[in-house]
């Protein structure tokens, strides 16, 4: 046997392979679909002790840090807000009117007593304003 | 369910990126793996069941959806929610402050009571375990913001879906016994809980620390439990360990986490967890809108004023999977109130038009969770829409109709679920 005949041969085989295939399994509209993911990027946390002795205990707190829209700004609003609470405060809010995100600074300021001078209260505000209300949300 | 993925979407996904264009999953529970959820939501509202946060993973706690890291705010899945009692381990976490503590030592612990009592006291968890005689309720804890998502116009705050509830069986002792011991003495006007967690902020601000307070005449300080059991086991540490205050048929913003001081006041605290946060509109349902907001027509009050309304979610079906022309299918889920018990649950198969009653499950009190189900066999192809609808011992039923204020509380419109019944 040639190596031509044999190739065509392999091919004759494969193709009654798949038909024969399809002629069982009625129905089947798809199958043997995978797409590229983000599989295994949770991770199971090892075990380890609750405690000891009159001690309860519990691991560190995980955190990471959301991804901030780049843009001027940018690093004054990671540095300062994240100062008491992580930027993910910023991200998980919906798209928020200018005048509540400035209503929002002021109030970490003056209420919440956050050192943030006027200039930089500026800043933040404008930044906000220029990434996160309805129009300009991405 | 094939979807297909251009060249970006595949980089935006291998780069983790959020904002992909997602199909719509009317579930956490989705018929597709590949596209993740948008990482927000609006300016209309979440029209998922949960937040769209990731999956996360905490001590003590299976994988919840995360809100926010630093502080702490993690949401219940909705499958947790099939049953009336809430695992501890799924139990949704809502911290205001990051100094959250990450190991408590039972010697040197204390519950303190002090200010103006007539014999200010330190108690061990040993103490209150053994000193007091112990009770168990079953109760509701609902984040006085749960389905804030829901909002429209959304409102700031953290986007909950409506996972930011559980019900657990809550052992410990009354606080009514323990302020009994202590003796309130004339003068006093207000009850003030605190509880270990701590924040950055300069002293006398929100940011520093966490209070609540309850005139001293109010009724709840009569049926608040300070509990050192969740569901028959020491609290999880974000669930408060070791004791925690539970005030049934109250939202839990006067639930206090990690209890350690109970102070009697004699001047009204107004701190800002007191006035202005978790503050209502002072009308009937809690709501009113933007226009009379700015116009300064509302009066504010706290939360505290009310008990939490009726409502009730729908856990199955989930939309994840299709049902099939004949075939009974169970829909199922929660329903409670904090102005009574849950006396009827009805369910709609017709987006609303027309309603039946579904079968209630155990009778766990009051102040927990209610159990229903209703089996139906649905015949049509097509979608169809399911609604419930929880009426509560007052009367009280659930509306068709959103409330709106700005901090976003009190949520319990008729919850829906869509479904596909396939063709034979």
């Amino acid at each position: 046997m040639t190596k031509l005949t044999l190739t065509a041969a392999l091919l004759v085989a494969a193709t009654a392979m798949t038909s024969a295939l399809a002629f069982d399994r009625p129905g089947l509209k798809a199958s043997g679909e995978y797409a590229s993911g983000t599989l295994g990027k949770a991770t199971q946390p090892a075990r380890a002790e609750p405690g000891s002795g009159s001690v309860y205990e519990v691991g560190k707190w995980p955190t990471y840090t959301a991804e901030l829209a780049p843009g001027a700004g940018h690093d004054t609003v990671l540095g300062h807000c994240s100062m008491c609470h992580s930027v993910t405060y910023i991200t998980m809010q919906p798209p928020l009117p200018a005048a509540t995100w400035e209503m929002e600074v002021n109030k970490m300021i003056k209420t919440f007593g956050a050192p943030i001078d006027e200039a930089t209260a500026k800043d933040i505000i404008a930044y906000l304003q220029a990434h996160y209300t309805p129009e300009t949300r991405k | 369910m094939p979807i297909h993925l251009s060249r970006r979407d595949m980089l935006g996904l291998i780069a983790g990126g959020g904002a992909l264009a997602a199909a719509p999953a009317w579930a956490v529970v989705s018929p597709q793996a590949e596209t993740p959820l948008p990482s927000f939501t609006g300016p209309e509202a979440n029209p998922y069941w949960n937040s769209v946060g990731p999956y996360v993973t905490y001590p003590q706690k299976v994988p919840l959806i995360r809100l926010t890291d630093r502080p702490i705010q993690l949401e219940t899945p909705r499958r947790y929610f099939r049953t009336a009692i809430t695992p501890n381990e799924a139990f949704y976490v809502r911290y205001h402050l990051p100094d959250i503590p990450n190991a408590v030592d039972l010697a040197s612990w204390r519950l303190t009571l002090e200010g103006n009592f007539a014999h200010p006291l330190q108690l061990s968890l040993e103490q209150l375990r053994k000193e007091f005689k112990p009770v168990t309720i079953a109760a509701v804890n609902q984040c006085s913001g749960n389905s804030r998502s829901r909002f429209q116009p959304r409102v700031p705050g953290g986007q909950w879906g409506n996972g930011a509830m559980g019900n657990a069986l809550w052992t410990g002792v009354r606080l009514s016994d323990v302020l009994k011991r202590a003796g309130i003495q004339p003068g006093t006007v207000q009850i003030q809980f605190e509880g270990l967690d701590h924040g950055p902020g300069p002293q006398g601000k929100g940011s520093n620390r966490f209070l609540k307070s309850w005139n001293v005449d109010e009724p709840i300080l009569k049926d608040a439990v300070i509990a050192y059991l969740m569901n028959g086991e020491p609290l999880p540490m974000l669930n408060g360990f070791p004791v925690r205050m539970v005030m049934p048929g109250k939202f839990a913003t006067y639930w206090t986490k990690h209890l350690t001081f109970i102070r009697a006041l004699t001047t009204p605290d107004t701190n800002f967890w007191m006035t202005p946060a978790y503050q209502i509109p002072d009308t009937p349902n809690g709501s009113t809108t933007p226009e009379d907001l700015k116009a300064g027509k509302v009066k504010l009050v706290p939360i505290g004023h009310v008990n939490m309304p009726v409502r009730s979610v729908i856990v199955d079906p989930d939309g994840a999977v299709p049902l099939l022309p004949g075939v009974p299918a169970t829909i199922r889920g929660v329903a409670f109130s904090g102005q009574g018990k849950i006396v009827k649950v009805d369910v709609s198969v017709d987006d609303g038009k027309t309603w039946r009653p579904a079968k209630l499950g155990a009778d766990l009190g009051a102040h927990a969770f209610r159990e229903y189900s209703l089996v139906w066999t649905p015949t049509a192809p097509g979608k169809h829409t399911i609604a419930v609808r929880a009426t509560d011992a007052a009367g009280h039923v659930q509306p068709d109709t959103g409330v709106w204020n700005p901090g976003g509380y009190l949520w319990n419109k008729i919850e829906r679920q869509d479904v596909l019944v396939l063709s034979a």
